[in-house]
């Protein structure tokens, strides 16, 4: 019963993407049931970068800078700075049958953010480092003080290490949004759908 | 390793607040539905089938449910059922059909990733061709991408050695067959690479007593690691043979004495 020909599948497929483009985000919200982040004492800046449970109270600080409040990262949309979003954002697997259903769905991201998945785990792959520094490359136009701003979800440390790691490839101006899409909705900054930078 | 599993469901994108969850879930089926569906009605009517599943899962990656047909004692018996999971990006876990409709229950639990905060849904289909429908709302996140627990050079010179148990002894009608199996998810990182682990999974089981099938399954890449299966069973002297396939072509099967022993 629940073998519909491939044909019928991708048509509905097709469909159902488009639909899902436009319907409400199926955003992950903001922490209700643990303590807000505020509550929490933040823990100091770590050696190196964080390699796992990325999504757990950050520290204060990146390399003793203090995150940006949204003011002022809201300041820094308003003069067009670099805001780079480096949410995980797994691909259809290699080896999942044609057939299968794949929903690959939008994500929804401060306006005219540049979307660089993976660069923000606690290691990762000479690809993956090599995609980072060509798209910090192409972004800045080579411009090593040009500004950014990192971030990815609320109190996620993925934004803090792939801040880091911009600031380990010679990049004198990176600043960080710690409370990242959560923070940035709620205070109704301007958001739209994003995609992978290629 | 539980710590680190307890951690990974922390770390990994788990949508946390009460706001929406199920309302999400409830906008993604509703695409989902046609997918799998097309334009065929389902409703919820009671009596059919039944889901148990854990509010909040200890382990994303291996979220337990029980699905039981019921017994119909005015017909139209439930032959099929989908198990699918609205918040994975690869929703089906499995559709498992009966090979046998007899008039009483037919209990099967199996263990399932859930990737975040989803209704998982039982989509029963009865020999008249209706469709009717259970849920149940589970917390539990990071179940697609959590690291396999054994390493990849184990898990494929183990991959499709099976189990069989009965647990006739324990005055349970009730048997489980176990395959061993990495089912990759595609959605995990290979801790060497650090790159995503290709899919690699089960894609079918079937279980036989004697040339009888009890039941077959379709599976996507949702199942757990090492599928296993509690099924209704009651022996009857004639052997159990498991049979399975995957998706890189790996073709598996192992016979067991009724009762569970080796033949």
């Amino acid at each position: 019963m629940t073998a519909p020909s491939r044909l019928r599948l991708a048509i509905v497929a097709l469909i159902v993407s488009v639909a899902a483009a436009s319907a409400a985000p199926a955003e992950i919200a903001a922490p209700a049931e643990i303590a807000a982040p505020a509550e929490i004492a933040a823990p100091a800046e770590i050696e190196g970068y964080r390699l796992d449970a990325y999504q757990a109270p950050v520290p204060e600080t990146l390399m003793g800078r203090p995150a940006l409040s949204f003011a002022e990262a809201r300041a820094l949309f308003e003069e067009n700075i670099l805001f780079i979003d480096v949410l995980p954002h797994a691909p259809r697997p290699e080896g999942l049958a044609p057939d299968a259903v794949w929903l690959d769905k939008p994500h929804i991201s401060i306006k005219g953010a540049h979307w660089l998945p993976e660069v923000g785990r606690g290691e990762i792959s000479a690809e993956t480092e090599g995609y980072f520094k060509r798209a910090l490359a192409r972004l800045t136009d080579g411009d090593l003080a040009r500004k950014m701003v990192f971030f990815c979800k609320r109190a996620c440390w993925m934004s803090w290490n792939a801040a880091k790691r911009a600031q380990s490839f010679g990049y004198t101006h990176v600043l960080w949004f710690a409370d990242g899409v959560e923070g940035w909705r709620e205070a109704d900054g301007p958001m739209e759908t994003v995609t992978p930078d290629p | 390793m539980p710590t680190r599993r307890l951690l990974l469901q922390c770390a990994l994108w788990a949508p946390m607040a009460a706001r929406a969850q199920t309302a999400d879930s409830e906008e993604t089926w509703k695409g989902l539905k046609p997918m799998f569906f097309g334009d065929r009605s389902i409703d919820e009517a009671p009596g059919y089938v039944t889901l148990d599943a854990p509010v909040r899962a200890e382990d994303a990656a291996l979220v337990p449910v029980d699905v039981k047909f019921l017994s119909r004692e005015k017909g139209d018996r439930v032959i099929a059922a989908t198990v699918i999971v609205d918040e994975n990006p690869s929703p089906l876990v499995t559709t498992v059909t009966r090979g046998r409709i007899d008039p009483g229950d037919f209990d099967l639990s199996l263990r399932l990733r859930v990737n975040s905060y989803s209704y998982v849904r039982v989509i029963a289909e009865t020999e008249s061709g209706a469709l009717h429908m259970v849920k149940a709302f589970v917390k539990a996140a990071g179940g697609c991408s959590a690291p396999a627990s054994k390493d990849p050079e184990e898990a494929r010179a183990n991959a499709g050695q099976m189990r069989f148990r009965s647990f006739a002894a324990q005055s349970r009608a009730e048997a489980q067959a176990m395959i061993r199996h990495p089912n990759y998810s595609g959605m995990q990182m290979d801790q060497i690479t650090r790159m995503y682990t290709p899919a690699w999974y089960v894609t079918s089981v079937r279980v036989l007593q004697g040339d009888e099938e009890l039941f077959s399954m379709k599976n996507g890449i949702s199942l757990s690691e090492d599928p296993t299966i509690r099924f209704s069973y009651a022996a009857n002297g004639k052997p159990v043979r498991i049979e399975a396939k995957d998706s890189q072509g790996g073709e598996f099967s192992q016979s067991f004495a009724s009762d569970g022993g080796v033949l």
